[in-house]
Formats: C-alpha cells, structure tokens, sequence
C-alpha cells in the first residue's frame, strides 16, 4: 500500500477520479428524515410485473436476505471503503416480481416523493440489494434506515436512502437528482457526475 | 467572496454550491443552510438570465427554489 501526499492512502484503484476517503460517515440528504412507522410501513412493487405486489415490514423482513461488502462513492466527493450490507437483493425482488420482456428500467421511490432510476441490468448485479443493515448494525435513519437502496458500481445518489418501492418500467425516466442537472448514469470510474456529460 | 459568474459552468457551480448546503442542512442549523441556499440560487438565478448561453439554467435554478420553500414550508422534496 502506497501513500499518497497528504498521507492518503492509495488502494489500488480502489477509489474513482477524484474522490478522497473518509473513515467516518458524511450524512447529506435532500429532505429531512423520515419517521419510521413498521405498523404501517409498505414496500410497494408495481410497473412492468407480472405480479405486482406490496408486503408490510415485518413480510419484507423475512424474504432471503444477503451480505455484501462494498465501496460506497458520493459525487460531492469522499468515498468510503468496506462498508457490508445486509439486505433483500434486488434480484430476489425482480425474481418474485417477474418483470415484463418489455421491463427495461426501474424508478426507485422513496420517501417524501424523491425518485432514482436505474437500468434493470444494472440492477441484477450480486452487490445491488435492500439494506437494512450496514456494518452489523440496524442502518441509522440517517443513513437511509429502515431500509435504502445499494448500488456501489454508481454515485451514492442512485443509492436512495428511505426506499418504499420499485417501478419497474418499459422506458427510462429520470430520478430526482436526475432531472435537477445531474448524470443519468452516474459512474463514478467515468466522473459521470452532470447530465451535460451524458 | 464568490467572484462574479462568467461563463455557464460559473452559474452551474453556484447551483451545484446550493445543492451541497442543501445536502448538508441537517449537519447545522437548517434555516441557515436554507437561506444561505436560497441566497445562492437567487445570484445562479439572476446571472442565468444575463451571462450569454446560461439561460437554461434558470429553469433549474427556479426548481430549486421551489424545493427550499417546500423544505421550509414542512413538506419535503
């Protein structure tokens, strides 16, 4: 492991253009935080399925859960390595779903009505999940708890904290940050942070 | 001091430096980083409508205007 000026470390190409890591955890959201209700919470699946449906807390709780160790990378800068996750994967969500031959991307909704789209092959990778745990520990609300989204290989935006649901489409759509200006694909290996870019 | 904007990548960094108080609200005292904000997007706003190829630009930064009035307002974006 070599040492960047600065004393940073360099791992390895771990870290895209441009970021610097952080060893804690920023908190940086567009709304304030939600108050979490598990009596009446829902995660809603709708759209381009077969099997549209909507199952309470304790339901999504118990479907197959995984753990993922990722990177996590946010377009205002920093970068935080290792982070493990414990979740519902996005697979076993399109698996129960079933999208549509005509599904091609998926609208992630959330609270307070903010939205990030994604291509569902993107979305099939074994690291995308549901998480409701980060490190061993019930993910914080101001974090994203009880549950947000993962998707490492993209710019944390695409990672919507406070998820209520998928809508699965049969065309793009673009997100809340998406429309304000920022990237519809948002790689971070490519610096895909402004929709100019595209 | 933020120097007076320019070119159209001045006005986007103004709404850019926006959104990142916007972001970063609950770190502070909310009602600063709101005003300060807003204070922001009123400059990005009013140099879009002068510096030549900006214009498209207003519509993003009325937005994001309309975000912070629902922000404090009580309802959320």
């Amino acid at each position: 492991m070599k040492l960047k000026r600065g004393g940073q470390e360099d791992l390895d190409g771990r870290v895209p253009p441009n970021q610097r890591l952080t060893r804690g955890w920023p908190v940086l959201h567009a709304s304030p935080v939600p108050k979490f209700n598990p009596a009446i919470w829902t995660f809603r699946v709708w759209g381009e399925v077969t099997n549209e449906f909507e199952i309470p807390w304790e339901e999504f709780r118990a479907l197959p859960a995984v753990t993922t160790t990722s990177d996590f990378h946010c377009v205002t800068g920093w970068s935080k390595l290792d982070n493990t996750w414990e979740g519902i994967s996005f697979a076993e969500i399109a698996r129960r779903a079933e999208p549509k031959p005509t599904a091609t991307h998926a609208l992630i909704h959330a609270e307070y009505g903010y939205t990030a789209n994604l291509p569902i092959d993107a979305m099939m990778d074994d690291d995308v999940l549901f998480a409701w745990s980060h490190d061993s520990a019930p993910l914080e609300a101001e974090h994203g708890g009880p549950l947000r989204l993962v998707v490492p290989k993209l710019y944390a935006w695409k990672s919507v904290k406070w998820v209520r649901g998928v809508r699965f489409l049969d065309h793009d759509e673009r997100g809340y940050w998406e429309v304000r200006g920022y990237h519809n694909r948002a790689d971070p290996w490519r610096e895909e942070r402004y929709s100019w870019q595209e | 001091m933020t120097a007076e904007p320019t070119t159209p990548a001045d006005v986007w960094a103004l709404i850019e430096r926006a959104d990142e108080l916007i972001k970063y609200a609950s770190n502070r005292d909310p009602a600063t980083a709101y005003a300060q904000a807003r204070e922001t997007l009123e400059h990005a706003l009013a140099a879009a409508c002068s510096v030549p190829g900006a214009a498209p630009l207003e519509q993003q930064a009325r937005t994001r205007l309309d975000d912070i009035a629902r922000l404090e307002g009580g309802a959320a974006t």
